[in-house]
């Protein structure tokens, strides 16, 4: 369990707080959306989540944020990269930088982790295979199309076997046809029974995968609950998020007075 | 978030106390031992007497290295680890230095192989980490930057040359560093006119006399009336020469653009920092260059040592020579190119390096965070 | 085969720069062979050394002065056979340095190079700043064609007169910079969280071979440096 308690981070020298009263469980086999307009503290939230705010970008954090039990903060550096994995928008500023083939770039976090030379390997093999990439394992990184590069930075990630996976818009920098194959591979990693936090602007990929949505306006939990009474709450459009379009069609639909389920039937 | 070690007691004053007597030390005994080799002694390649006072410089270099690394070592032995060394390579700093080498060397070989000015520019990486990390780190990203040009980058980008300077690029690193910790770098905007009219003044006098001695330079060349120049008035060099001046003018306009429009004093700091720095990176290297190249580098400084040396001074003068009037021109371009690219920083990014803090306005509140 | 000349090549070329010169002719060359790549070193090392070594006999030929053989003059110029000495002995050592450099560009990959590194001790951090800076040369080649040509596309000219180049230099350089530089925070934040901030020892999952021939040539090598200044300083060699 990955819980966050009446969470407060505020960057270095920041007169107000990026976050406040944040309050967020993440359960194993659970998939929760975060959506947000743009600024409104999704990334900082998986930061602070991922534990790499306030210990390496620092700030201030008022509230707990507990993995399995134990304070975040109190944990080693570099164990906690094992257990929760966090995935970045840009997959380009993503990768190492340093490995000439996929196969590398992918054993580079299992590597840090000291694990023996077979179960690295191992690892990497099982990476490449759960988001279909093993034709990649000898490419060079560097010349691979977005979409593909995406795929290799989780990869990387999911080497590591982390229990809880935060995605920051892992799709947002992507062209549409990089964002399908990487938004079919999470959705893959979801069906398979991860727990997942995805923050995401394009919510019918949300639509696919969560059972939670929280909505942040200017950090604070503006809206919270079961996916499709966040989707239906009117209030949502006003947050800067526009949602699902079969939501939107349905309300559209509605308005128009048609039966939204002949709608479904079509869509 | 200063990663600056945090260790100004009363043993840190202790271990670079003893650290400057080892420099003083090394110094001496280093001037004793040049003396005696040269003493009456000929270099058989060129005839010339190999001075001390030439290669004096490169032992105050290594005098200082030995200096600090004596520091280091006691306060290795008082606590166990070097704090003040690894609180200068963070992770941030650690992911910068790559950047920072392949600027310095795609920018340094493309004004080597490209334009016959005289300057390199090919430390503004080094000066860059040095200022925001610290002098160690900006060190090792000199020498590393120098030795990889030499020796691991694919051939168009290969400089056989820069390995035997890789200590000079050394000492420009500490040299930023130190810079950049005693807040050279901290804008200081919105001056009296007065302040800015010292500043302007002194950087005026610096660029006056920077330019002087170009033209000495130059003027050198036009009166021998050498080879590549037959007539004196040959194209190519006027072209040069207008294109070198027309970098090293960007440089002087942003000089003054900061001191007079943004009222900032920093500008002339900068400046002055940029000639110290050329100064000492001449003296230093110039015994290098006549000792290994003959002289030479394949780039556009070689014109100045030859002209040197035609005016009839020894090889090691003539590297000097070409040096202090290179090195101080380039430093300082490239130390207003770097004050230029922190300023377009945002703060946020400078702040979590180690020296970053030194790096900001003494008053201004740092901005709000986006998310 | 490849790997003969790792290490050994970083004692040769200290020993090229101290002087005995045909010794390192012959250290470079007949690896070279050995390995197979000698054309390629060939063409590589005249292609890198040629701008120098030509700087270097004009410099050191015509400018020589305190010559007293006086082979011929061209106007103010004089050229002396002590000057030849001097310029054919800069361009010698010139080649025997680059010859050295190129020979282990051409055998030694990158890989190869950092793995042994690290097995041998060197922190990953030094490592990765190795690694990193090597394939980031041509990344910023790569971004500078892509910002030239999209600040080409909305119409600043890169061409034409030297004025007009000169102002189009800065639109160029300033993002190529900056950009680069500013993705340094997103990438320590990646590398976080793939656990490089872990203390202990990294897993290597290879390393290049070293027999024991190897072993001791490079002993030799690195044991000949200090006997070569010694000779120096004796005037030994000259």
């Amino acid at each position: 369990m990955l819980e966050l308690t009446e969470v407060e981070y505020r960057y270095l020298g920041a007169r107000t707080p990026a976050l406040r009263g944040i309050s967020l469980r993440l359960a194993p086999g659970e998939v929760v959306g975060l959506v947000g307009a743009s600024e409104s503290g999704k990334s900082t939230l998986c930061l602070v989540a991922a534990g790499l705010a306030p210990r390496f970008i620092g700030g201030t954090v008022r509230g707990t944020v507990m993995l399995d039990g134990q304070a975040l903060g109190t944990l080693p550096p570099g164990e906690i990269a094992g257990r929760i994995g966090i995935v970045f928008q840009d997959p380009s500023s993503s990768l190492t930088g340093i490995m000439s083939t996929v196969f590398e770039e992918v054993a580079f976090g299992p590597m840090n982790l000291g694990l023996a030379r077979e179960e690295v390997l191992a690892r990497t093999d099982e990476a490449l295979t759960a988001l279909r990439i093993e034709g990649l394992a000898a490419r060079d990184p560097d010349h691979l199309s977005g979409g593909r590069r995406q795929l290799v930075v989780l990869a990387g990630i999911l080497a590591l076997r982390p229990d809880y996976l935060l995605l920051d818009e892992p799709t947002s920098e992507l062209d549409p046809a990089g964002a399908r194959l990487v938004a079919d591979a999470i959705a893959r990693l979801a069906a398979a029974g991860g727990a997942i936090l995805i923050a995401e602007h394009k919510t019918d990929l949300l639509a696919r995968l969560c059972t939670r949505v929280i909505a942040l306006r200017a950090g604070q939990p503006a809206l919270d609950g079961a996916a499709d009474d966040v989707w239906h709450n009117p209030s949502l459009t006003d947050l800067g998020v526009d949602p699902p379009t079969r939501i939107r069609l349905a309300i559209l639909a509605r308005a128009a007075g048609v039966d939204p389920r002949r709608l479904e039937a079509v869509g | 978030m200063t990663t600056d070690s945090g260790t100004t007691t009363g043993s840190a004053w202790l271990r670079w106390l003893i650290g400057g007597l080892v420099f003083i030390a090394a110094t001496i005994i280093g001037a004793l031992t040049v003396d005696q080799v040269s003493d009456g002694t000929f270099d058989p390649n060129t005839g010339a007497v190999m001075t001390a006072a030439n290669s004096f410089a490169l032992i105050l270099a290594i005098a200082m290295l030995l200096g600090s690394a004596t520091a280091f070592s006691i306060e290795w032995f008082q606590t166990g680890r070097l704090a003040s060394i690894s609180g200068q390579f963070t992770r941030r700093v650690i992911v910068l230095m790559p950047v920072a080498i392949a600027i310095n060397i795609v920018l340094g070989q493309t004004v080597a192989a490209a334009l016959k000015i005289p300057i390199y520019l090919d430390s503004i990486g080094t000066i860059l980490v040095g200022v925001l990390a610290g002098p160690i780190a900006g060190a090792a990203t000199g020498i590393l930057a120098n030795i990889l040009w030499a020796y691991v980058i694919p051939p168009p980008f290969q400089y056989p040359p820069a390995a035997a300077f890789a200590i000079v690029a050394g000492v420009i690193g500490i040299m930023a560093g130190i810079a950049g910790r005693i807040g050279i770098f901290r804008p200081r905007p919105n001056r009296s006119t007065g302040q800015l009219v010292i500043g302007g003044l002194i950087t005026a006098g610096l660029i006056i006399g920077l330019g002087w001695l170009a033209s000495v330079g130059y003027e050198l060349i036009f009166a021998t009336d050498i080879t590549f120049a037959p007539t004196g008035g040959d194209p190519l060099f006027q072209v040069l020469a207008w294109l070198a001046l027309v970098l090293v003018l960007a440089a002087v306009v942003g000089v003054f653009a900061l001191l007079f429009i943004r009222r900032d004093l920093s500008a002339a700091y900068v400046a002055v920092a940029g000639v110290t720095t050329g100064i000492v990176a001449a003296l230093i290297s110039a015994p290098i260059a006549a000792g290994v190249f003959g002289g030479v580098t394949g780039a556009g400084t070689d014109f100045l040592v030859a002209a040197f040396r035609q005016a009839g001074l020894d090889i090691y003068a003539a590297t000097t020579g070409q040096g202090l009037i290179s090195d101080p021109i380039d430093k300082t371009t490239t130390f207003v190119i770097v004050y230029l690219i922190l300023i377009a920083l945002a703060v946020r990014f400078k702040a979590r390096f180690p020296q970053g803090e030194r790096l900001l306005p003494a008053d201004e509140d740092v901005g709000e965070e986006p998310s | 085969m490849v790997l003969a000349t790792v290490t050994a090549l970083q004692a040769t070329l200290l020993g090229g720069l101290l002087g005995p010169l045909v010794l390192t002719g012959v250290l470079v060359i007949i690896p070279a062979v050995v390995a197979g790549v000698l054309p390629r070193l060939l063409r590589t090392a005249a292609l890198v050394a040629a701008p120098l070594a030509i700087s270097a006999l004009l410099v050191n030929f015509f400018f020589t002065p305190n010559g007293a053989t006086v082979l011929f003059q061209i106007g103010p110029i004089t050229a002396t056979a002590e000057g030849l000495r001097v310029a054919v002995e800069a361009a010698v050592r010139i080649a025997a340095i680059t010859g050295a450099l190129t020979l282990f560009y051409l055998t030694v990959p990158l890989g190869s190079l950092v793995v042994d590194l690290e097995r041998r001790g060197v922190s990953p951090n030094a490592t990765f700043v190795i690694s990193s800076a090597v394939r980031t040369v041509p990344a910023i080649l790569v971004r500078s064609a892509e910002v030239t040509d999209a600040q080409r596309a909305r119409g600043l000219d890169t061409e034409g007169s030297l004025r007009r180049r000169l102002r189009g230099l800065l639109p160029v350089i300033a993002p190529v910079l900056l950009g680069s530089i500013a993705e340094v925070e997103e990438r320590s934040l990646a590398l976080e969280a793939r656990a490089v901030a872990r203390r202990g020892t990294r897993t290597l999952l290879w390393w290049p071979a070293d027999s024991g021939l190897e072993r001791f040539s490079r002993w030799l090598m690195v044991l000949s440096v200090p006997l070569i200044i010694v000779a120096r300083i004796t005037g030994w060699l000259g």
